[in-house]
């Protein structure tokens, strides 16, 4: 027999039911018998509705299709009624349910609130929208809104209540989602605010936001701050680019804003961020570069002085110290053209020494400004070709004309980068000396050859000469510096000084290796190797 | 002293260069009418008959110039630009006889216009040979347009 509709108030389900006459499941447990004062209520609440039954069949419909569990229960706590909906909320079947205390669904920890619930109902209030959780067959939690209220008999008496629970399980996650999401911009320490630009009202503003601009929200249109937002996002809100950013300064600190813009509603959202100390230390870094520059400056025009100063020098030299040296070479000379049969012997002699220390005052000045001006030259470096370059220079240095039996032997050279105008100069005055120092050697021989190095092109000159005493070789490179007597060997004793000043100019190092009576070699590298 | 057919306008400070110069041209007969001046300002007064050379009439110019560049008062550069910018004497041949081996003044001569530079020798016999040589070349052997 399908179960018919259930009495409201009564724990009785009518079984089958014609004018006149009905047949009851449930009721009094204790004999399953209707007492008499049962029966008549049950008549008395039956009567009237049996011409209603159409409408009492539609509602028992909207009950049972509801998706929301609508139960009932008695003042006693004990489940009456249990639609679809609750079986499908809470996993029970109404016959399981139904006869059971309504704590089946409590949660432990909430049992309590039955009674408190029951109190209500019995005072004749109703609880709405009460948010709590029970527990499903299954064990699971379940979150709910639920809506309790009293269930009133014929005459007014609270018998009962009825109760609609919906699963709130879902909305109360969504709840909580929205939450966490929201604590994202509510904890950013970065300011973030929304506005809408045709109010200029402030839609959201995050705490950090307020904290910056305690006075945020009042500020509307015309507002010099809003109006300097419009007008720094004008590209922005007419198409274009997909954010605006922009540096701000507001209370001392140092903002950089993002700003993008939101066309459904038309309002701007900022995202600022602190750059106070990226400022400082740009300001810093700034400070720090512009010091360095008026240092560097300051150093070059220093320099730039000195150089001049060595330039002015040396035209000075150059033009001042000949004259007289000329005025003492060719009066000196003049006398003796003019008056050399005045003088005794000996006075054309002396006289002779005046124009010979004369001549050699110039050369060493000549040496000297050639020696000054390498270091103010600049350095032209590209690919030289060692070998054509020594090859120049032994042509040049013309070593038949010296009448002597000279032997040179020159190697496989290695081609290098530098300074090929300076890098002769360099084998022009190491090969000179080689031929000056073996004077007394027959035949005299210079060689000419390198040594492989990964980095750097090593060169040397090796003679069969007179050589020199090694303990001596610290003053070798030095100006004025000389190892022989004037006598023995001319010179002026600027030529390896040339040779070092060029060599370190192109970054090299030179050397030299020697022995009294036994020749030397003069060694040389220049930076950066084979090109 | 006569201006008149003045053949080289010697422009020299040093007393000592100045004698051993005029000494070498003397002794190679080409001292006959030389011109000195003492100063860069001298130099101009004498080519452009003004100032001391007055009504000195300006065509009458020497056949070449002999220039020494470090002058009191105005230098031999400032002399020879003004020679060769004005167009009265830019054709007069200058010959620059100084001390300064520097690549900047022998640069700045030859942009200027020189026609000829020489480095005084230190050594005296260099120095006249050098002085007669260049002395022989300029008046004897160079045709100089008619200015």
């Amino acid at each position: 027999m399908p179960p018919g509709p259930r009495l409201g108030t009564w724990n009785l389900e009518i079984a089958a039911w014609e004018p006149g006459a009905f047949v009851v499941r449930g009721g009094a447990r204790k004999n399953n018998m209707a007492t008499d004062q049962q029966i008549k209520a049950i008549r008395a609440e039956l009567a009237p509705r049996s011409d209603d039954t159409e409408a009492r069949e539609r509602l028992a419909a909207i009950v049972n299709s509801s998706e929301d569990a609508i139960i009932g229960k008695s003042l006693a706590g004990i489940i009456t009624d249990w639609n679809p909906g609750a079986e499908a909320l809470f996993g029970y079947t109404a016959a399981e349910a139904i006869g059971q205390p309504m704590t089946l669904i409590f949660p432990p920890d909430r049992i309590q609130e039955e009674a408190e619930i029951l109190g209500r109902v019995a005072r004749g209030e109703s609880v709405e929208h009460y948010e709590t959780v029970r527990v499903r067959k299954d064990g699971r939690r379940v979150d709910i809104s639920v809506t309790i209220s009293p269930i009133l008999n014929r005459e007014g008496k609270i018998v009962g209540a009825s109760k609609i629970a919906r699963d709130i399980t879902e909305r109360r996650q969504m709840a909580e989602r929205q939450k966490w999401l929201a604590s994202f911009p509510e904890k950013n320490p970065n300011p973030i605010a929304e506005i809408d630009v045709a109010t200029g009202r402030i839609h959201y503003q995050n705490p950090a936001m307020t904290r910056l601009f305690p006075d945020l929200a009042v500020r509307r249109l015309g507002h010099p701050c809003l109006a300097g937002l419009l007008a720094a996002t004008e590209a922005l809100r007419h198409g274009g680019v997909d954010t605006v950013r922009r540096e701000v300064e507001a209370l001392g600190r140092h903002y950089s804003q993002t700003i993008t813009y939101l066309r459904d509603t038309n309002c701007l959202r900022v995202y600022a961020t602190d750059i106070s100390e990226r400022k400082q230390s740009e300001l810093e870094i700034k400070s720090l570069n512009a010091e360095l520059e008026a240092r560097v400056q300051r150093r070059t025009a220093e320099l730039e002085a000195a150089n001049q100063e060595l330039e002015a020098f040396s035209y000075s030299v150059s033009h001042d110290l000949r004259a007289p040296l000329r005025a003492i070479n060719g009066f000196a000379g003049i006398v003796l053209e003019d008056y050399s049969q005045q003088l005794p012997p000996e006075g054309r002699h002396y006289l002779e020494r005046v124009r010979q220390g004369g001549l050699r005052m110039g050369e060493l000045i000549d040496d000297l400004l050639a020696f000054a001006r390498l270091g103010r030259q600049p350095l032209h470096r590209q690919p030289v070709d060692t070998a054509l370059l020594v090859g120049e220079v032994l042509a040049e240095l013309n070593l038949p004309a010296t009448g002597r039996p000279i032997e040179t032997r020159v190697q496989d050279l290695p081609a290098c980068q530098g300074d090929p105008v300076l890098l002769k100069q360099v084998w022009i005055n190491l090969l000179a000396n080689a031929v000056k120092y073996t004077r007394g050697a027959n035949p005299a021989i210079v060689e000419i050859g390198s040594e492989p190095r990964p980095d750097a092109c090593v060169y040397f000159v090796r003679d069969n000469g007179v050589g020199f005493d090694m303990q001596y070789v610290n003053k070798l490179f030095r100006v004025f510096q000389r190892l022989h007597r004037a006598d023995e060997f001319e010179g002026t004793g600027v030529g390896l000084a040339i040779v070092q000043r060029v060599v370190h100019r192109h970054g090299g190092r030179v050397w030299a290796a020697a022995e009294p009576g036994r020749g030397a070699t003069f060694y040389f590298t220049v930076e950066g190797g084979p090109p | 002293m006569s201006d008149q057919g003045i053949e080289i306008l010697l422009v020299e400070d040093n007393p000592d260069d100045l004698e051993m110069t005029l000494r070498a041209l003397r002794r190679a007969k080409l001292a006959n009418h030389i011109a000195v001046a003492r100063d860069g300002v001298e130099a101009l007064d004498f080519i452009f008959g003004q100032g001391a050379y007055a009504g000195r009439p300006v065509d009458q110019a020497p056949r070449f110039i002999l220039l020494d560049l470090k002058l009191p008062r105005l230098d031999g550069l400032e002399v020879l630009r003004r020679v060769k910018a004005d167009p009265r004497s830019a054709l007069i041949p200058v010959v620059v006889l100084t001390s300064s081996k520097e690549q900047p003044d022998i640069r700045e001569c030859y942009r200027l216009g020189v026609n000829s530079y020489i480095v005084k020798p230190v050594d005296f016999e260099k120095f006249v040979g050098c002085v007669v040589e260049m002395g022989m070349y300029w008046l004897l052997l160079n045709h100089p347009p008619h200015v």
